[in-house]
């Protein structure tokens, strides 16, 4: 396969070179802009005008005008040509010798300084150093030393700089900066003139085939090698790109960016110097001259000048991407950078790429398409946009023009084959969450957003419930009818929640609990709803499903209520309650709720709450045996509540209980917070018969009050066992063990009056030492701290001494401080500080203070 | 081969050098494409952009014939590995090596790292034909070794000419020729491989061990090339020089 890189184009036809009689061949031709010399066998010297055109069709062609042609003062045609367009000057190579013509009159211009005769080649440097812009530098070989002149070129004269010697007598050249490039008999080699370093390349028998030596670019040389190679080679002899592989009969070479143009005697073959491949051959006969100019590539026949004029870039890039050549195509596209300006260049590449990507996507080779799209920076929606029906109808977007790929749609691009298809989906499903966690989607996130739902919808995707519950921005009217179809009625459910519809979202899920609709992937939807209703702002909506919901499944439903976030309640507790009194269950656990988790202090839900616990209760009781498990655990409810809270209405309990011969525990704590504790005690001691209850009860009732309040307790419960009125007579084993256990909370004297005189030391051993103890070590931690009072007493008797200070001396001579008399008596008082003054004085004092004076005015005030 | 690569400058430089046919393009194409397939000859030169971790190498694939044999000192100028290749099945390619090719190496570093490589191990050793040979033997009875393989593993369809100990003895005449330190290069057993492209035994060893031991002077060429940063401390010892220089 080939590429189309060059197009002949005919410049110049063989009618306009010679007149009718002569036959003359082209020798060697120059071009510079639009001005092209050629020269003629019979040493005419023409000057033609080079336009090019461009018509309607694209094709290019050139329009040639001669404006001059003058027959040469030589024997000989030219040998070589190069102009110097800064100098107006043509410098000509003829007959072995070098010499200036002017490049508008082509008349010869008398060169002073030194004559250049015997020369066989000259190179032009196209990389100067002089930096004089007025002169052009030269390396020239002649024929009778072995040596290359390296000479200035200037408007009227050529000087000499320099003679570099050479080891042997050089047949071809190049040139660049200090480099010469040198083909020698038997091999080329790179020499530095300034340094006079030099490096053997390789050998080459010039005599056998003709040396090509070409400078192509900064420090850069394109040899013809054995084998007809075309070997390149840098300043250091190093070389850095493979080489291209020319047939054997190579008689000239160009370069025109990325490609190698060589001429052999039929063909022009074009390689490109990114790859070294072959890729273009065209029939060309009788060539004789290929050269390039400035980027133009110029070859001739004997008889005619044509131009190789490139196609453009984008046009071979095109040609390379029709057949599919994408390494090739962005090979070369990546090669152009340096020659077209960076923006452009960045515009173009970009789009190639996201064409290799699109071919490579077709291909299905996905993971090369992908990192092109990536790199070409492609927006999702081209992609998204060959999946029929995946972008939103509301969509903005069209294809880019011209488009960027063959593909009307994925079923075309699969050829109907749906493992095909599939492989795509998959493909997009991974481009578009990357998209999406990338900036690749900005400013269509609706687009990408409402393509992914699609895609996981009908590829049953577990992701589709994650996109939905993050932040999305898929589009509800096209997604809807999508989700539908697929039946994913919870994901569409959430998303109709995620667009502030409630309402609907809720009807839809009712419709699949209720098994009107179908939707495979949720399991647990009901317990979903009721979470939802909990979080739902919307009281309305409440309202309208908790009677569904409660009629469906109180324990769940009630959670509508009970899980509502504490802090932005809307719910009334009362409207609630009301509401619930149909489905008592539900109102228990709702009570509970309020009660015992958020600890509501209210009366009236505490006594509700009671009530209900004791209905229950009561109901059980009612009912056979087989329930004692249940009634065990209510009635623990009923006891805890009955004992934690003091909210209830504890006379209403009372009259519910009454009645029930069983519920003395019950009964008792009630009693018990009454403060009738005789009454609880007595139906704990003589009708329960359960004494550790009763102690329980003197904890639980005394926790609160104090010792003395306990203390009281167990001596009424000691008083309960001792009643030798009571049926069965006094109960001494409970109340030795009573006294035994909690000797500490007796008082000992009281209980030793109370007991009957018969009992045995032995029985109350224990608690006799235990009061016999508490007494000791009571009595002497109050010593202890009558001593430690004492001590602290005296302590500060000695400190109100010690600020006193010592005893004040009284005379007749002293003055008193506040009046300054003399006192007479020796009565006085003492200021702070031990200052002696008269004691009227004194009062004087006290009595014109600032806190004396406030108090006497508010007294007056108060009279007035 | 990505064509973002092709871009970047190498860091350093291998050169496959061997007579024709003794399977240098195969060599590198099992290495860099995973597969065998039917080269041709090639022509001039060709090479590869390898990315070795964070660094880039290139490995010239020359041209056998004795046509191209002037360039091989051009591609070796610079080279930092030069992989000499000879075919197990033939005396004389190893004879080439010493008589043609050494010759061209002149040109490379003066701290080039030789490798000799005998190619077409499969042809001549069993152990070069399966990747995995030992294991898949044992395993098989000897039955089924005669069902499946018609040649029998043991028993070389080409008589083997050059031994490993040749390829051992005439890396250490390299080193000597070359007057290299025999310190610094490594030894003859590191860099002597039998290898065979078309199954690929020992190829990527061979690659994977020259870039081993390449890796100090690719650090090097790359602190010598790209020195963003200044060192203070060598400007002030010759601050202090200086004037010692002057008086």
């Amino acid at each position: 396969m080939s590429v189309k890189a060059f197009e002949l184009v005919p410049a110049v036809e063989w009618e306009q070179l010679t007149a009718e009689k002569a036959r003359a061949a082209v020798e060697c031709i120059e071009c510079c802009g639009e001005h092209l010399y050629v020269c003629t066998s019979d040493c005419v010297l023409h000057h033609f005008l080079l336009e090019a055109r461009t018509t309607a069709k694209g094709r290019h062609t050139y329009r040639t005008q001669k404006l001059l042609q003058k027959v040469l003062n030589s024997k000989k045609p030219a040998a070589e040509l190069k102009a110097a367009s800064a100098l107006d000057r043509l410098v000509v190579l003829c007959d072995a010798a070098i010499s200036l013509v002017d490049m508008l009159t082509l008349e010869a211009v008398p060169s002073g300084g030194a004559k250049l005769r015997g020369v066989t080649a000259f190179s032009v440097n196209e990389n100067p150093v002089t930096g004089d812009a007025f002169c052009v530098e030269m390396a020239v070989v002649s024929a009778r030393r072995r040596a290359v002149h390296i000479c200035t070129v200037h408007e009227d004269r050529v000087q000499v700089l320099k003679e570099v010697v050479t080891p042997e007598q050089p047949c071809a050249l190049a040139m660049d900066g200090y480099f010469l490039c040198l083909a020698l008999p038997m091999q080329y080699m790179i020499l530095n003139y300034s340094t006079g370093v030099s490096q053997d390349l390789f050998p080459y028998n010039s005599q056998e085939r003709k040396p090509i030596v070409k400078r192509i670019g900064r420090e850069e040389f394109l040899l013809a090698a054995p084998g007809g190679l075309g070997m390149f080679a840098n300043a250091e002899g190093i070389s850095q790109r493979a080489p291209v592989s020319w047939s054997e009969g190579v008689l000239a070479a160009a370069v025109c960016f990325p490609y190698v143009v060589a001429l052999d005697e039929g063909f022009v073959t074009v390689h490109s110097m990114l790859d070294q491949q072959l890729k273009q051959t065209l029939s060309f006969r009788e060539g004789h001259v290929l050269q390039d100019f400035e980027g133009k590539v110029l070859l001739a026949s004997t008889k005619a000048v044509f131009v190789l004029v490139p196609l453009p870039l984008e046009t071979q890039i095109q040609d390379l991407l029709a057949s599919r050549r994408v390494e090739e195509a962005l090979v070369l596209t990546e090669g152009a950078q340096r020659n077209i300006p960076k923006d452009k260049f960045q515009m173009l590449h970009k789009r190639i790429l996201q064409q290799a990507g699109f071919i490579q996507f077709g291909q299905l080779q996905f993971s090369e398409a992908k990192e092109h799209f990536r790199r070409g920076q492609l927006d999702v929606r081209e992609l998204i946009s060959l999946y029929p029906l995946l972008l939103p109808a509301s969509s903005s977007f069209t294809r880019c023009q011209p488009p960027l790929h063959e593909f009307a749609d994925l079923s075309q691009l699969a050829q109907g084959d749906p493992e095909k298809v599939e492989r795509c989906k998959h493909f997009l499903i991974g481009y578009l969450r990357e998209a999406r966690a990338g900036e690749a989607a900005n400013g269509f996130r609706e687009d990408v957003d409402t393509a992914l739902l699609k895609l996981y919808a009908e590829a049953g995707h577990d992701s589709l419930l994650d996109l939905l519950a993050s932040e999305n921005a898929c589009l509800l009217a096209d997604s809807a009818p999508w989700l539908e179809k697929h039946h994913r009625y919870f994901a569409l459910g959430i998303l109709y929640h995620y667009n502030g519809q409630d309402a609907v979202a809720l009807q839809l899920w009712v419709r699949v609990v209720n098994g009107d609709l179908c939707d495979p992937t949720c399991t647990n939807l009901f317990q979903y709803i009721v979470d939802f209703l909990s979080r739902c702002p919307n009281l309305d909506l409440v309202w309208k499903y908790a009677d569904w919901a409660l009629q469906k499944d109180q324990k769940i439903g009630v959670q509508i209520f009970t899980k509502r976030p504490i802090s932005k309640e809307l719910l009334n507790a009362d409207d609630v309650i009301t509401y619930l009194q149909k489905h008592h269950r539900a109102l228990l656990l709702y009570l509970e709720h309020l009660v015992l988790e958020r600890k509501v202090q209210r009366e009236k839900y505490h006594t509700h709450l009671a009530v209900l616990y004791a209905d229950q209760v009561l109901g059980l009781l009612s009912r056979p045996a087989d329930t004692r498990e249940h009634l065990a655990s209510a009635r623990t409810k009923l006891q805890h509540l009955l004992r934690e809270s003091s909210l209830y209405r504890v006379q209403l309990l009372l009259g519910k209980l009454q009645d029930s011969e069983l519920l003395l525990v019950e009964r008792a704590i009630l009693h018990g917070k009454l403060d009738e504790h005789d009454t609880a005690l007595h139906i704990l001691v003589h009708q329960l018969r359960d004494t550790t209850a009763a102690e329980d009860y003197c904890t639980w009732a005394s926790a609160a009050r104090g010792h003395a309040h306990r203390r009281r307790l167990y001596h009424h419960l000691l008083g309960r066992y001792l009643d030798p009125d009571m049926p069965g007579g006094p109960r001494a084993v409970e109340a030795v063990d009573l006294l035994n256990r909690h000797s500490e909370v007796f008082d000992a004297v009281q209980v030793l009056k109370l007991l009957p005189e018969a009992w045995s030391l032995g029985l109350l051993h224990p608690f006799l030492c235990g009061a016999l103890r508490a007494s000791v070590h009571a009595c002497r931690t109050t010593q202890v701290a009558l001593g430690l009072a004492r001590a602290e007493n005296l302590q500060l008797h000695r400190d109100r001494l010690k600020y006193r200070g010592g005893p004040i001396l009284m005379s007749e001579k002293k003055g008193c401080h506040l009046c300054h008399n003399t006192f007479r008596d020796p009565e006085c008082m003492c200021l702070p500080g031990g200052t002696p003054v008269h004691t009227h004085c004194a009062a004087q004092k006290l009595q014109d203070t600032p806190i004396k004076r406030r108090l006497d005015r508010t007294h007056t005030s108060n009279h007035t | 081969m990505h064509a973002q690569r092709k871009m970047r400058k190498p860091d350093i430089k291998m050169v496959i050098l061997g007579d024709m046919n003794v399977g240098k393009t195969s060599l590198l194409h099992r290495y860099t494409e995973r597969s065998f397939k039917d080269t041709l000859s090639t022509v001039g030169g060709a090479f590869f952009l390898k990315q070795w971790g964070p660094y880039n190498i290139s490995i010239w694939d020359t041209a056998g014939r004795e046509q191209f044999h002037g360039l091989g000192s051009m591609y070796c100028r610079g080279a930092a590995a030069v992989i000499l290749t000879y075919d197990v099945t033939s005396w004389q390619s190893l004879v080439q090596l010493e008589e043609r090719f050494l010759s061209l190496t002149d040109s490379a570093n003066g701290d080039c790292i030789f490798a000799i490589v005998g190619n077409k191990a499969d042809l001549t050793d069993a152990c070069a034909r399966d990747v995995a040979p030992k294991a898949v033997r044992l395993e098989e009875g000897d039955e089924s070794d005669h069902l499946e393989c018609p040649t029998p593993p043991h028993t070389p369809t080409v008589h083997k000419q050059v031994m490993r100990e040749d390829a051992l003895a005439l890396y250490n005449r390299i080193i000597h020729s070359k007057v290299l330190e025999k310190r610094t290069s490594p030894p003859a057993e590191d860099v002597c491989f039998e290898t065979s492209a078309k199954t690929g035994y020992n190829v990527d060893t061979l690659f994977e061990t020259l870039f081993e031991l390449l890796l100090p002077s690719i650090i090097c060429t790359q602190t010598q090339v790209e020195s963003p940063t200044v060192c203070l401390e060598d400007y002030e010892e010759m601050k202090k020089k200086k004037p010692v220089c002057c008086t």
